[in-house]
């Protein structure tokens, strides 16, 4: 093919990589929601976890700081960021004291003798109104009497009041200029985001926003807004990890840049050795966006991981090339190898799909279409844009050398029985945790700042993120109702200092059963006239004067009672319908917590209630959830590394060459395993999945040396071809080992030593014969 | 200054935005007030009389008054009960006898914090309140003279229709404040205050012209 046309056909590929992409990122859409990626949920608190975490009403809020002026200036501050969250959309609340609940209870006002558990405990007649006259007589005397006379004619109880008293937080900040400030003197704010706590993207967007709003008020360039909260923990931890993953992306490109160039003497590989493994890529989306239409973070995180095997592709072509001998033809005869390995990984793959996850089965899609995508590129399309070559591999200086020197290690056959036994041993017998349920330890939150979100959690008596009290009922009245029922337990639980508090769905709205107990209590027209009238006696009050209140009682005794509904459209709905959720055929309630001290103090609640209320640790339901994802994925790498077996015998047409390309493979894993478990490293999915796509290297490394060729020039080659693909992946992945991020840290670590493992028991264990032969040929 | 705005910020901000500064000139309010000045702590019993739409008879309660300085100020009510209530940074508290203290942020109450306004004048000649939240007008002389504040920044002005102080030469007599609703209450100070009242529900007229130094 003419120069003219193979930069012709460079371009087109080119463009189709870059159409195909831009199609794809406006169309697939990447979605955080945990219910893509893990198992369905099988326990009822399972399933709530996947509709809630991150929905819960505790891990939507954020909590705010304003330090570093004035307490008057920060007040000021407060307030202004506030009136700005409030007409946010992404916002769904904010709160910094200055709220004014009486003005959310009036709204309810013709319903406050049925929300305001008064009735409960006084009747409305002459001896209890008496002595609540009485004390609006002295009211009137006071400073704020100016405030409470215009409610006075129709609402003498203060009912609307003690509405809004009880709707108040139970332990709340001091107020300084009428908002929350923390004992440091910063003034205090917490928000709830209307987006989930762990949608990272809509987490970050809110804060950008809320970080705006605080920029753009006046004079708080001097002052210091500190945010935190599990959304903000989530932005930074992403925003920490990709800036490093950053960093060392540049390093690692600039090393394998140079690498290449060092490697082949030419800069054509360094341009095209990167189209197939971005051609399979793409194709991988759009499959993705085709199939599914949407895929999850995670999914996109392991498929690029997983598909890192195909750069190896290009990478053994450019090693193979011979002079006068056409790119064409050279791919021609290394295909058998490379399509014997494709199939079979892309076959082991096919148990993924067969998962029954979604996560699972997009993954499965886009590494199998991504990988079969970057191999036909490199049969078909890359040996017709490369110039032919000027270099042969096999000349490299130092290469002959390199080959004897391995030729002649010491390959004792009891080595691999060695590894293996001691590869068990330290698997089975190493002290310490196997596994790593707990994700957050993964990407974690650096102790100030945790102790940062605990003083300020408990400054602001914010809820706890990790439990919540489940209540179960078929109907949203039958929650309502279990919540009524709970309460006194739960002050008993506040009284033995299991738990500082709590805030139940009952608390905003009674159930109708109790709404029409106390309604039933109201005295009817004449009744109330008669027992205001004899209240009246001896108090200043004017005849008369509380005809409207008559009026309000009269109307009180016909009402409908009111429904979550109707609540809902309050100002307070909001927090009712956090908290008052559909789940399937019946209703939960989410009852909130603060400072649980004793989360076993709850077992009796839950034996009294048969389990319809009780304590969910939301620590401990994902953990649980992961334990079950983990056992479904080694399900599926046990299937796969069935399939792959058989493949790998298949295609070699012999059970002892499969030997000779498994067994190196399966040991070097056991070793990596071993590595880490002698170093006290608790395996995470992250860790399976380095696993895999350094079994998937090691399978190359593997194949190749058991390759069968009679000429010790290629023999040459493929030493060089395999040595190019352990040193760029040692130099990606070792670099990505020194990461400060612990998953970053995982998986470099890992692929590294596999590929480390890898090579060297692929070079001890290929078969002594060939080696030697090779050797032969050269001498 | 600060403590006033605190309590009033959207009065304030209005009162800004429309750029309605008094004239700064020391006017003859200002100069009768100036006479009374104290420095804080400043003390005195106290008589108020309040006459309510929703009562038939006048209410009167009596005990002392304390400005501490600043914004902070303490009036404690010990005839015919107790009642202790404090204003400061921002907040209104309020003790009836023994029980529990009900804690109110002043913004919320911005009559409350006319009233303090008022007070601190009427105490300590203390106007640095009151500038950019009220007109103010003065009449008379030594013998009798009369300082009214009235507000101009919403929402202050549709709940409160006056605030009055009475005085004679440097002493203050009288505060008198005339709600929006025509709900009025009268505080006698200093030596009206220790008088007392002449008859346990008086006129408000009579009253008035007591504090007026008419009888």
């Amino acid at each position: 093919m003419r120069a003219g046309a193979r930069v012709v056909l460079y371009f087109i590929w080119l463009a189709l990589i870059v159409g195909i992409g831009f199609g794809v990122a406006r169309h697939l859409e990447i979605t955080s929601d945990l219910r893509d990626f893990v198992p369905p949920g099988r326990t009822a608190d399972q399933k709530l976890l996947l509709d809630e975490i991150g929905n819960g009403p505790g891990s939507r809020l954020l909590l705010l700081a304003v330090s570093g002026a004035p307490a008057a200036r920060l007040a000021e501050l407060s307030r202004g960021l506030e009136q700005a969250l409030a007409r946010d959309p992404r916002f769904q609340r904010v709160a910094n004291g200055s709220a004014d609940l009486a003005a959310a209870a009036s709204d309810l006002l013709p319903y406050r003798y049925l929300l305001s558990p008064t009735l409960d405990s006084h009747r409305l007649d002459a001896a209890y109104l008496h002595q609540q006259l009485q004390q609006r007589v002295e009211d009137l005397s006071s400073p704020a009497a100016s405030m409470l006379e215009p409610w006075l004619r129709r609402d003498p109880t203060l009912e609307t009041l003690k509405l809004a008293q009880g709707w108040a937080p139970a332990r709340q900040p001091k107020r300084v200029d009428g908002v929350w400030f923390s004992d440091r003197g910063e003034a205090l704010l917490v928000t709830e985001t209307k987006a989930a706590g762990f949608d990272p993207g809509a987490q970050a967007a809110a804060i950008a926003s809320l970080q705006g709003h605080f920029a753009a008020l006046p004079g708080a360039a001097d002052a210091k807004l500190t945010i935190s909260g599990p959304g903000w923990f989530g932005v930074q931890a992403s925003r920490h990890t990709r800036a490093e993953a950053d960093l060392f992306g540049v390093i690692t490109t600039l090393g394998f840049v140079i690498m290449l160039l060092l490697a082949y003497r030419s800069a054509v590989p360094l341009l095209v050795t990167a189209l197939p493994l971005l051609s399979g890529a793409v194709v991988g989306f759009a499959l993705l966006a085709l199939i599914f239409g949407h895929a999850h973070g995670i999914t996109v995180a392991f498929g690029f991981t997983l598909l890192g095997v195909a750069q190896e592709y290009p990478l053994r072509v450019f090693s193979h090339r011979r002079i006068g001998v056409s790119t064409l033809a050279c791919v021609r005869e290394l295909w058998p190898l490379l399509a014997t390995a494709i199939v079979s990984v892309a076959i082991a793959y096919l148990a993924f799909f067969a998962s029954g996850v979604a996560g699972l089965q997009q993954l499965a899609v886009f590494t199998i279409g991504g990988l079969v995508t970057a191999g036909a590129c490199t049969r078909w399309l890359l040996p017709r844009i490369v110039p032919p070559a000027r270099r042969d591999m096999a000349a490299t200086p130092g290469l002959a050398r390199a080959w004897q020197f391995l030729a002649h290690l010491p390959r004792p056959r009891w080595l691999p029985w060695l590894v293996a036994a001691a590869g068990i041993a330290v698997i089975a017998w190493a002290p310490g945790r196997f596994w790593q349920n707990d994700l957050s330890a993964l990407t974690p939150v650096p102790r100030a700042e945790l102790q940062r979100d605990a003083r300020l959690r408990a400054a602001l008596g914010a809820p706890d993120v990790r439990y919540l009290l489940v209540l179960r009922a078929p109907s949203a009245e039958g929650v309502l109702a279990l919540s009524e029922r709970v309460a006194p337990a739960l002050d008993g639980l506040v009284g033995q200092h299991a738990l500082e508090g709590f805030e139940l769905p009952s608390r905003y709205l009674p159930s109708i059963a109790t709404q029409r107990a106390r309604q039933a209590k109201l005295p009817d027209r004449s009744k109330l006239e008669a027992a205001l009238q004899q209240a009246m006696q001896g108090l200043p009050f004017r005849a008369g004067v509380f005809a409207p209140f008559v009026n309000e009682v009269e109307t009180a005794r016909g009402l409908p009672p009111l429904t979550p509904a109707r609540f809902e459209r309050s100002p307070l709905g909001a927090r009712l319908e956090a908290m008052l959720v559909q789940q399937g055929e019946g209703w939960v309630g989410l009852g909130t917590l603060t400072g649980v001290a004793d989360p076993a103090a709850f077992s009796a609640l839950a034996g009294e209630t048969h389990g319809q209320a009780h304590l969910l640790d939301l620590k401990a339901a994902t953990e649980s959830l992961i334990v079950a994802y983990r056992h479904r994925i080694l399900v599926a790498l046990g299937i796969a590394a069935v399939l792959l077996c058989a493949a790998v015998t298949l295609a070699l047409r012999s059970p002892r060459r499969a030997l000779h390309v498994l067994g190196p493979m399966t040991l070097a894993t056991l070793l990596v395993l071993a590595v880490l478990r002698a170093a006290g490293i608790p395996l995470s999915l992250f860790h399976l999945v380095s696993l895999t796509l350094a079994a998937g290297l090691g399978l190359h490394y593997a194949l190749f040396f058991e390759r069968r060729t009679d000429d010790a020039h290629e023999d040459l080659r493929t030493l060089h071809a395999t040595l190019v693909c352990v040193a760029s992946a040692l130099l990606v992945f070792g670099v990505l080992a020194l990461s400060s991020v612990p998953v970053l840290r995982a998986i470099g670590l890992t692929v590294a030593l596999g590929v480390a493992f890898h090579f060297m028991l692929s070079v001890l264990m290929a078969p002594a014969g060939h080696l030697r032969r090779g050797e032969r040929g050269s001498e | 200054m600060r403590g006033f705005r605190d309590a009033l910020p959207l009065a304030a901000c209005l009162a800004l935005i429309a750029g309605a500064v008094s004239a700064k000139a020391p006017g003859l309010a200002e100069s009768l007030l100036a006479g009374i000045a104290k420095t804080p702590p400043v003390s005195t019993p106290f008589v108020q009389v309040s006459y309510r739409g929703v009562l038939d008879r006048p209410l009167v309660v009596s005990g002392t008054l304390r400005w501490l300085g600043g914004d902070r100020l303490v009036r404690e009510i010990t005839k015919p009960f107790r009642e202790t209530a404090r204003i400061g940074g921002g907040e209104l508290s309020v003790q009836r006898g023994g029980g529990e203290v009900h804690r109110m942020p002043l913004a919320r109450a911005p009559q409350t914090g006319a009233m303090l306004a008022g007070f601190r004048a009427l105490l300590g000649g203390d106007v640095s309140a009151l500038g950019n939240d009220f007109t103010l007008a003065a009449e008379g002389g030594k013998a009798h003279w009369v300082v009214k504040l009235t507000p101009r920044t919403a929402p202050l002005d549709r709940q409160l229709d006056s605030i009055v102080i009475d005085g004679r030469g440097n002493e203050p007599r009288c505060l008198t404040v005339t709600d929006d609703n025509g709900d009025i209450s009268i505080t006698l100070v200093g030596r009206m205050a220790q008088q007392g009242l002449r008859s346990p529900a008086p006129l408000e007229s009579a009253l008035a012209a007591r504090c007026r130094n008419e009888r």
